[in-house]
């Protein structure tokens, strides 16, 4: 069982590649979103594993859908040949994640037990900013069971400066 | 049990000023599949190997195989509430357990968790449970015995503190009872014992633990259970906590046993583990480091310098030596030691005491085979007095075995070899030992010498144990102060000699047998 990362792997790195020489790392984003979400779509994903659908046939629903020039159309065929279509919204994601690396940013979630004002906002930005030693794109939510405080969450790194956790911790501590 | 109000309240007082209460910083991960106790996690890019997993729920993993896109662990102990999706996070520790005099006469868990039902332990030290062995620097070669309290292994197969001797043989020839007679014998000898049970019946180790309770040997032994109802994983791991609890008597100077029962079950689980994590399987199935898993265990049983006491007591312990001595125990399919695993062990350890169902069906218990056991170490610590008392007698009954087997043939013997022939089955007989009976050295000395000096020639050979034991209870009752003046001093002076000749004769004048 192979990881569907892993088949993603090369194919977002080589649109990542072909995105960076052409300097169009909007349009590529745009395009692979695009065809990402053609691929979730329910009523694809039937055609997708069918025997009786051509592969070029997909590439043309998917291209069309995605609106893609040249390269992606050769990039969206060279999927279907090798029958990787599934792993588009994979290889969209990753295509993300190396183009914030490249451009120095981070997507960083912030879930905090009351609704964050500017001037909090801000001041987190800056903090995280020095953190992280790179730019910060702040998504915000609200959970109110974390009772107080707030969990960050950069990719696999979280700081998590909830109450809810500091009770749990607690709690453990005193147990144990 | 009462317990006061404020006591309780100054306990947690004083957790929660331990407690700190800075937000905490970890990696995380995503549970992907969860499938017998393994975990595939996405994420987790900065896990290590051999680091300790936090699950939901306060259970614990270890991450074992780290990959490009996940990482695969293993879950202790209970993992069916785990359900995919669930976060997963680093601690930033390796796996520890409870070590120090705190665990003498309880039974734990691979984790150093009591399931005895006494109560919390009393540990003041934490060791991790994979340790790199002490280097050649550190070492001091085997030079004082640990006594079995048989006479078979104690005079033929000796074992040195600090030595790693092989228990073999196939199921109920008596390869647990040899083990927990040896730690009923430590009583007396300052040996810690600590007895790692893995993938036994729940029953079996219950039974261990009554009969050292009855024999009243708990006070110096600590059980490491893992049943065969426990997850592989900590089946798995309590070979090496119980080495990690072993470790700490002989970091402080003292000497410890552990004794492995059994290693193949060890290996099964291991397999298990590492076929579910998808690792390639070799030779019978077995992963390609499965020589490493038992090498890297063995090596732990060591005799250590006095400087290595010193630096690892913290220089509070000077000028004495520490030992681990190690008994793992092998169960072959058969009599086959060619398997796998045996043949592995066997040329990890210092030499095997061989148990065979035939001879044990025969009657003859220990059915150790004289033959094919061997101790390589163990010679330079045997104990003087029985070393030079049964110096030729793993020969002689190599020789009466061989005569024995040519002498189906012929119908007359003459008079030496026919004499050689009964000396054979009366050493064979005398041998023979019941269980939970260790024996001193003294008694070991006398029933050695008595039937070396031809004391037992005439005796008819069904009356070879009751001679034996009248010997001795004749010994016990009439000659306690040279018995007792021989086990302090384990010579084979004139004088010991002398009293052994004295004893022999006597009691074979009497005839009170």
């Amino acid at each position: 069982m192979v990881e569907k990362v892993t088949l993603a792997r090369p194919y977002a790195k080589a649109a990542f590649e072909a995105a960076r020489d052409s300097k169009d790392f909007a349009r590529w984003s745009e395009m692979l979103a695009a065809a990402a979400a053609t691929v979730a779509d329910q009523r694809v994903v039937k055609l997708l594993s069918s025997p009786r659908v051509q592969p070029a046939d997909l590439v043309e629903l998917i291209a069309e859908a995605s609106k893609a020039d040249e390269h992606g159309r050769n990039f969206l065929n060279t999927l279907a040949q090798n029958r990787r279509l599934a792993v588009l919204p994979e290889v969209a994601a990753m295509y993300e994640e190396l183009r914030a690396d490249v451009e120095n940013i981070t997507d960083v979630h912030v879930t905090s037990a009351v609704q964050l004002d500017e001037a909090q906002r801000t001041r987190l930005v800056a903090a995280l900013k020095k953190r992280l030693k790179r730019e910060v794109r702040l998504h915000c939510a609200v959970d109110a069971t974390l009772i107080g405080g707030a969990v960050v969450r950069a990719g696999d790194f979280v700081i998590d400066g909830s109450l809810k956790a500091r009770l749990e911790r607690l709690a453990a501590q005193i147990m144990h | 049990m009462a317990i006061k109000a404020s006591e309780i309240s100054d306990l947690i007082k004083a957790r929660i000023e331990k407690f700190a209460s800075a937000s905490e910083e970890r990696n995380i991960g995503t549970v992907v599949t969860v499938t017998d106790g393994i975990v595939r996690i996405h994420g987790l890019a900065d896990a290590k190997y051999g680091e300790m997993l936090e699950f939901p729920g306060g259970s614990f993993g270890l991450a074992l195989n780290l990959e490009q896109d996940s990482v695969g662990a293993v879950v202790l102990g209970e993992y069916k509430h785990i359900t995919e999706g669930d976060t997963v996070k680093t601690t930033g520790r390796i796996l520890e357990v409870p070590v120090g005099e705190g665990l003498l006469g309880r039974v734990v868990d691979s984790l150093g968790k009591p399931i005895d039902g006494k109560g919390p332990i009393k540990a003041a030290h934490n060791s991790p449970i994979e340790r790199v062995a002490p280097g050649v620097v550190f070492r001091k070669s085997v030079s004082q015995p640990v006594q079995t309290g048989y006479k078979a292994i104690d005079a033929m197969v000796p074992i040195g503190r600090g030595q790693r001797e092989l228990i073999i043989g196939d199921r109920q020839t008596g390869k647990t009872a040899l083990a927990i007679d040896t730690i009923i014998n430590q009583k007396s000898s300052g040996i810690k014992c600590i007895y790692v049970a893995i993938g036994q019946k729940q029953s079996s180790i219950a039974n261990v633990v009554r009969k050292l309770e009855e024999h009243d040997a708990m006070k110096h032994t600590i059980i490491v259970a893992a049943s065969a109802s426990v997850p592989a994983s900590m089946q798995y791991l309590a070979p090496y906590s119980g080495c990690a609890m072993g470790e700490f008597f002989m970091d402080r100077g003292e000497d410890a046993l552990i004794i492995y029962d059994d290693l193949t079950k060890q290996a099964w689980a291991y397999r298990q583990m590492s076929l579910l994590l998808r690792r390639p399987p070799g030779r019978e199935a077995y992963p390609g480091d499965v020589f490493y898993l038992h090498s890297r265990l063995l090596e732990r049983s060591a005799r250590v310098n006095e400087e290595y006491v010193e630096k690892k007591s913290g220089g509070k312990v000077k000028g004495k030596t520490g030992s681990l001595t190690g008994l793992p125990i092998i169960e072959t399919q058969a009599g086959d030691v060619t398997a796998f695993v045996p043949t592995n062990v066997i040329s990890i350890t210092d030499g095997q005491i061989f148990l065979e169902g035939d001879l044990f069906n025969a009657g003859i218990r220990p059915a150790m085979n004289a033959g094919v056991s061997v101790s390589r170490v163990g010679g330079a610590a045997q104990t003087k007095l029985i070393s030079k008392l049964s110096g030729g007698i793993k020969l002689s009954l190599a020789q009466y075995r061989e005569l024995a087997a040519f002498s189906q043939f012929a119908s007359d013997l003459d008079e030496s070899t026919r004499k050689q022939l009964e000396r054979g089955q009366r050493v064979t007989e005398m041998m023979k030992q019941k269980q939970y009976a260790p024996m001193s050295v003294a008694e070991m000395a006398l029933s050695i010498y008595a039937v070396n000096n031809g004391y037992m020639d005439k005796i008819e050979l069904k009356k070879v144990s009751a001679f034996e034991a009248g010997l001795q209870a004749f010994a016990k009752t009439n000659y306690k102060q040279q018995m007792d003046a021989m086990n302090a001093s384990p010579l084979l002076s004139p004088e010991n000699e002398a009293a052994l000749k004295k004893i022999s004769e006597e009691f074979a004048s009497t005839g009170t047998y």
